[in-house]
């Protein structure tokens, strides 16, 4: 059985509001191992986000523990916590995020920047991860040429090119029609088989629901259902 | 990372970046510029004076007062013998101060009446006129400047009587004929002043090889002549001009500080958009790994490297602007040379000095830094999560 990745205990992130506090979460507890490809699914506001941005360490709960690769995440400090993403995590965003004055490469690029790595290195990687997506000759276009699943593709590069052990993608599929849809999950799929990447989704595409082999619901902040379909 | 990534930013941001380095090289243009004026003035005011009246250092007599008229007729020393020869080989010249009264066309007008060896070559004062080549006619050559030409009415030729009083109180009156209007940059040469020869005026009264002051055509190499004389250095001769052009300096700062003030709110207005326009980028930054600390930075940086740009910009495109004012000069308005100011007869050419430049080059950055880095406040504040989402 492969490592526990993540794993919160009754985790519950409080907002202030003007007449008190809401429970986004609510006493989460949820152990999810490498390799996995599991979604979270659930009407709007029912805490989807937050959890990946808890997990992602963009966030911090309010009670309970999260570790993440290891990490109480919550106790990282800021300069620790941004290199854990920069090192470990891969985010993918609905609304692409990518960078309006840098080329397609440049945006991949960004990731390695972060990371020091040599430019011969850096040149190759940023190769391989947009030839791996299809991308290669959009290299030199800027995201306002491209279309939404090409850009959806320039972010999966952009997470991908550093090889790290988990990906966060928030409603990767919303802004894109079905066939784009499909291409982007079977890409996903395709890299969660081949590198072993943990993918967690947060969605409420039907589409994307059928292809997670473990499908985590939330409702009104807390886990209603925890349906693992590869039966481990 | 952060400057390759502030670069290409700013080169992302097309015409608004252009705008943003054209204020600022225009700004920086025009404050390089005016102080180029006003040190260009300074220099120019010192050569002419230097050349006019103070030589490259002078002595004058111990009670000797400028600002004090009633000491003039009193301030007269003897020539030290150790400056014979020096004066003989018109490498020093004394002059001899006296106050006096004018009666152009009857009117009585007081003036400073100043004895020049005539041929001396240590100042610009065209002496050689003073030599009297008529002896019969009884008239005494004199220069007058062309300010003091133009207020008492004289001119070349013009036969004017001087009343003065010798050192034993007695009045004394001879005629003098205007040898020639000198046209002088240095009121204090001009204005209420009559030239006649040195000795001719020690004559006059009852003086032998006395002098008033000492100018040297080079730095004297002691500066010390004895108790009756007190060495003035260039510096110290120029103090007061040094001033006025000092306080006139302080006054264009405030026209600059005014156009720097608009760059900078030019810049932090940008800062403010580019903050509001990006924050989207600005949580994607913080979500692929850059802290806080770092986006602040990226966008500081951004603001400075306008400020480089708009300096390599007024490097470049203002060097041919720079070198016509270096070169040709700044004319200065025919009104203007009645203001009895040293530098303001001809056209001022700007001096653009290295320590200058580089003074008001970092200036303008360290207030580009602070304007650009002020609205950055704001991103520390900025939740990532809020950020990725399009909120401030």
């Amino acid at each position: 059985m492969s490592e526990i990745l993540i794993q919160t205990k009754k985790m519950t992130k409080y907002y202030p509001t003007g007449e008190g506090q809401f429970a986004a979460l609510k006493d989460v507890t949820l152990d999810i191992r490498e390799g996995e490809f599991a979604g979270i699914v659930g009407p709007s506001g029912s805490g989807k986000t937050t959890l990946l941005n808890i997990i992602g360490s963009l966030d911090s709960q309010s009670e309970g523990e999260v570790l993440v690769l290891g990490q109480e995440v919550s106790k990282l400090s800021a300069k620790e916590s941004a290199r854990f993403r920069s090192n470990q995590i891969g985010f993918i965003f609905q609304t692409y995020n990518l960078l309006p004055v840098y080329t397609v490469y440049e945006n991949v690029e960004l990731s390695l920047l972060l990371l020091k790595m040599n430019p011969e290195k850096r040149r190759q990687a940023v190769m391989d991860a947009l030839e791996w997506l299809g991308i290669a000759d959009k290299m030199k276009s800027r995201p306002n040429q491209l279309s939404g699943g090409q850009s959806q593709r320039v972010s999966i590069a952009r997470a991908m090119v550093k090889k790290p052990k988990l990906v966060l993608a928030d409603e990767p599929t919303a802004n894109l029609d079905t066939e784009n849809s499909m291409r982007i999950l079977e890409t996903m799929s395709r890299i969660n088989q081949e590198l072993g990447t943990t993918f967690i989704f947060s969605t409420h595409d039907e589409k994307v629901v059928k292809h997670l082999h473990r499908v985590i619901t939330l409702i009104d902040g807390k886990v209603a259902k925890d349906d693992n379909r590869t039966g481990v | 990372m952060i400057t390759g990534l502030a670069f290409k930013n700013i080169l992302g941001n097309g015409w608004r970046s252009l705008i943003n380095v054209v204020i600022l090289s225009i700004v920086l243009t025009g404050m390089i510029w005016m102080q180029g004026i006003y040190d260009g003035w300074g220099r120019l005011a010192r050569r002419q004076m230097q050349e006019w009246e103070f030589g490259s250092g002078h002595f004058v007599q111990k009670d000797y007062d400028k600002y004090d008229s009633f000491t003039w007729d009193d301030s007269q020393a003897e020539i030290p013998s150790s400056l014979q020869q020096l004066i003989k080989d018109d490498k020093a010249v004394p002059i001899l101060y006296s106050s006096g009264v004018l009666y152009p066309q009857g009117r009585m007008t007081p003036v400073l009446v100043k004895g020049i060896p005539a041929g001396q070559t240590v100042l610009s004062i065209p002496s050689a006129e003073l030599k009297e080549t008529d002896t019969t006619s009884g008239f005494v050559p004199a220069l007058i400047g062309s300010q003091m030409a133009k207020s008492s009415r004289l001119q070349e030729g013009d036969i004017v009587t001087l009343r003065w009083k010798d050192v034993n109180g007695v009045y004394n009156a001879a005629d003098l004929i205007i040898a020639r209007v000198i046209a002088t940059p240095v009121p204090t040469v001009d204005v209420s002043q009559v030239w006649i020869d040195f000795d001719r005026l020690n004559e006059a009264r009852a003086l032998e090889n006395n002098a008033t002051i000492l100018v040297f055509k080079n730095k004297p190499e002691s500066t010390d002549l004895g108790a009756d004389w007190r060495y003035v250095s260039t510096d110290e001769a120029m103090a007061g001009t040094d001033a006025m052009i000092n306080a006139k300096r302080a006054g264009g700062y405030v026209l600059f500080t005014l156009l720097l003030f608009l760059s900078m709110i030019a810049i932090f207005d940008t800062q403010i958009l580019a903050i509001f326009k990006r924050r989207k980028e600005i949580g994607t930054l913080i979500a692929l790994g850059l802290t806080k600390q770092q986006i602040i930075r990226l966008f500081t940086l951004e603001g400075i490297l306008y400020m480089i740009m708009g300096t390599i910009f007024t490097g470049t495109v203002g060097l041919p602007f720079f070198y016509y004012f270096a070169t040709k000069g700044y004319p200065i308005p025919q009104e203007m040379t009645g203001y009895n100011i040293a530098g303001m007869s001809e056209a001022i050419q700007c001096y653009y000095s290295p320590g200058m430049v580089t003074t008001t080059v970092l200036i303008v950055l360290a207030v580009t830094a602070f304007a650009s880095w002020l609205p950055t406040a704001r991103i520390a504040r900025m939740k990532a999560t809020d950020a990725l989402l399009g909120k401030v």
